[in-house]
């Protein structure tokens, strides 16, 4: 049983302002994912719940103990450190053990136990190297199987996959759901990866600048944006931000095109979000608008459109066999049922 | 000219002054540590003898090996108790550590002393009538008063020992506090979180990277305390007696005082020795690769 609680989590460096008063509620057996850009307080969240950085304000609790004044060895968390943190002098067998030993492991179950993480991040023929002798994306894996390694209340991992080429990327990934399900542990999991993030999470907090801006479900975050950071976080390519207003339920762009019907009262100044998926291309005169390409990508799976739409340029995603160049004239139309309308002033989402 | 022979060209001047400064004397030490070799003899400084020098020493002459017993001990004590008074303000002093301040600037301070200074005034400090020591211990504690730190032979060594220890610790200090701060915080932020305490983070992680520069340190500070002279010539003269007499203090005592410069000259090789091995090790763990 370890659920994690932060209550009004602040951290400051003098004037700067890392973590700023952050509450969050990870339930027991949770995957939680943060994500954000870089320097927006994961990792520092991450060391707080490790005990490796002191707060500046609030409280951490882990299980039905507030750990604010425990060391980080009695907080009983294993960590993936983002720069690994690997003991130079220890071969990767003894790092690996080296939990298991500090912890008084039976001394006979050892080897047997770093045997098995070290098949599961695929390692095995390296135990008796030191990490010194291993690639980046080597010693990311001897970095997560001395986290795996023990069974603790909670898992912190901070961009465990992020030196792996692609191909090992996506199998670590499957290895580490497959893990997180079978061993129910409670799990902070620090990303810039999105994929990873909507893969894993249980549930994903988007940070920015030390503040949370939404924690949901990957479809929450993904269908349901609270704001436009969050919008043109999530997503690739990212979501359509397009400026305009709102005149009589019709959504009107600043060039004035009267582009689509929205259920929102009348306002000057609206914005409008739409992703690539939701807008389908149509031949020319087919479709809500007609609009020129500004340019055309075909990444084989499908095929992005970016194209000029009054001074602004939008991207579309077309059928992969779909066939246009550059300056080709398609008709653009819109899915009404996923249409997102923004405060520019506040950024929030206007309900729609 | 070529690249090859102009390289030679250049570092001859150094080779020529290292071997005039250096090489020359000890071969010529070497030469007279067979002869009779004594200043108020005219000859003996040709008229060789063998191993005679040698054997006297090592079979002839207590005091020899008391100086050498004088010079090991005081080897094996300012050396420990430089290393662990040095490793441990280090700890407190360095990067992350609970006491880093000016201090550290300051530390250098007695380090800046030459040795001889050093042992003058800690020669004033131990007088017996205005000493600080004895005013201090006086107070504290009355049957203090009084003694006369410098004529007791024990308490003379520990002075010196004392002396050496104060006027290292900066230095060592310093060198172990650079070799703390290329000690990755990770690993040791790694062990926090894998579960060892705080002396186990020391014992399996820092210490064992710490291992080169401690190496570095201690063979360092061994080469220093084998050659003692200055201060103990200004602290005690060797005194009371011979207990605070090390190896260098008996090979000047020999050569200058009494003029016998082929005996001290076949001491002094014998303290070659040592030295040589040390000298290796130290070269070795310094340049060594990876
Ligand atoms: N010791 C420190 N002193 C001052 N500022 C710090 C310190 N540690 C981190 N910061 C600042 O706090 C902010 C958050 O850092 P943090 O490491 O948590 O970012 P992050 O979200 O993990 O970024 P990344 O994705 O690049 O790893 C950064 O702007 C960083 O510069
Ligand atoms: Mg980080």
């Amino acid at each position: 049983m370890a659920e994690i609680k932060l209550k009004n989590l602040t951290k400051r460096w003098g004037d700067f302002v890392g973590v700023d008063d952050q509450s969050l509620d990870i339930a027991d057996k949770e995957f939680l994912v943060l994500l954000g850009p870089s320097g927006c307080g994961k990792t520092t969240t991450m060391r707080m719940i490790a005990g490796l950085e002191e707060p500046t304000g609030g409280e951490i609790w882990i299980g039905d103990r507030m750990v604010n004044d425990d060391l980080p060895k009695d907080r009983d968390v294993a960590m993936v450190f983002q720069n690994y943190g690997l003991y130079p002098h220890m071969t990767i067998f003894e790092n690996i053990a080296y939990p298991l030993r500090v912890r008084g492991v039976d001394k006979a179950d050892i080897p047997e136990r770093v045997q098995k993480a070290a098949e599961q991040v695929e390692l095995t023929q390296f135990l008796d190297r030191k990490p010194k002798a291993l690639s980046g994306g080597q010693r990311q894996r001897v970095a997560l199987a001395r986290a795996i390694v023990r069974t603790p209340k909670v898992f912190l991992m901070d961009e465990p996959l992020s030196n792996l080429d692609a191909k090992l990327r996506v199998t670590m990934r499957a290895e580490l759901k497959h893990l997180s399900r079978e061993l129910q542990i409670t799990t902070v999991y620090v990303t810039h990866d999105q994929i990873e993030a909507m893969t894993l999470a249980d549930r994903v907090a988007i940070m920015k600048h030390g503040v949370i801006q939404q924690l949901g479900t990957p479809d929450d975050i993904y269908n349901d944006p609270a704001n436009l950071f969050v919008a043109g976080f999530i997503g690739s390519p990212a979501m359509n931000l397009i400026n305009g207003s709102v005149q009589d339920g019709m959504f009107v762009t600043t060039g004035g095109t009267r582009l689509v019907k929205v259920n929102t009262p009348d306002r000057a100044a609206a914005i409008l979000g739409v992703r690539a998926d939701d807008m389908q291309v149509h031949e020319q005169g087919q479709g809500d608008i007609d609009v020129t390409i500004y340019a055309f990508e075909n990444t084989g799976e499908s095929t992005l459109l970016t194209v000029q739409w009054g001074k602004q340029r939008v991207i579309a995603r077309g059928d992969r066999h779909l066939r246009k160049d550059q300056g080709d004239v398609v008709g653009i139309s819109l899915n009404s049922d996923h249409l997102y309308l923004f405060d520019p002033e506040t950024e929030n989402r206007i309900g729609m | 000219m070529r690249d090859n022979t102009l390289k030679y060209l250049l570092v001859l001047p150094a080779v020529v002054v290292v071997f005039a400064t250096a090489i020359w004397p000890l071969i010529e030490a070497a030469r007279l540590s067979f002869t009779v070799g004594r200043l108020n003899r005219p000859g003996s400084l040709d008229q060789y003898i063998g191993w005679e020098n040698y054997t006297w020493a090592f079979f002839e002459e207590p005091a020899f090996w008391n100086s050498v017993y004088v010079t090991a001990l005081y080897t094996f004590l300012t050396v420990g108790l430089t290393t662990l008074l040095a490793l441990g303000l280090a700890m407190l002093l360095a990067p992350g550590g609970k006491l880093r301040s000016a201090a550290q600037t300051l530390l250098i301070l007695p380090f800046a002393m030459s040795p001889a200074l050093i042992g003058v005034s800690f020669r004033f400090m131990f007088n017996p009538e205005f000493g600080l020591f004895d005013a201090f211990f006086g107070a504290v504690f009355p049957p203090l008063a009084d003694v006369s730190w410098l004529a007791n032979p024990n308490l003379a060594f520990a002075v010196v020992v004392m002396a050496d220890v104060w006027g290292w610790i900066p230095f060592l200090t310093l060198v172990l506090i650079g070799g703390l701060a290329s000690v990755p915080r990770d690993t040791v932020e790694a062990a926090q979180v894998d579960g060892a305490s705080g002396w186990r983070v020391f014992r399996d992680v820092t210490l064992p990277q710490l291992g080169p520069v401690l190496a570095v340190v201690i063979i360092l500070k061994s080469i220093f305390s084998l050659k003692t002279f200055d201060q103990v010539f200004m602290l005690t003269n060797g005194g009371p007696g011979t207990a605070t007499q090390t190896l260098s203090h008996y090979i000047y005592f020999n050569g200058m005082k009494y003029g016998q410069i082929g005996y001290s000259a076949s001491v002094a090789w014998l303290m070659v020795i040592p030295m040589i091995f040390l000298t290796y090790a130290y070269a070795k763990f310094v340049f060594r690769k990876g």
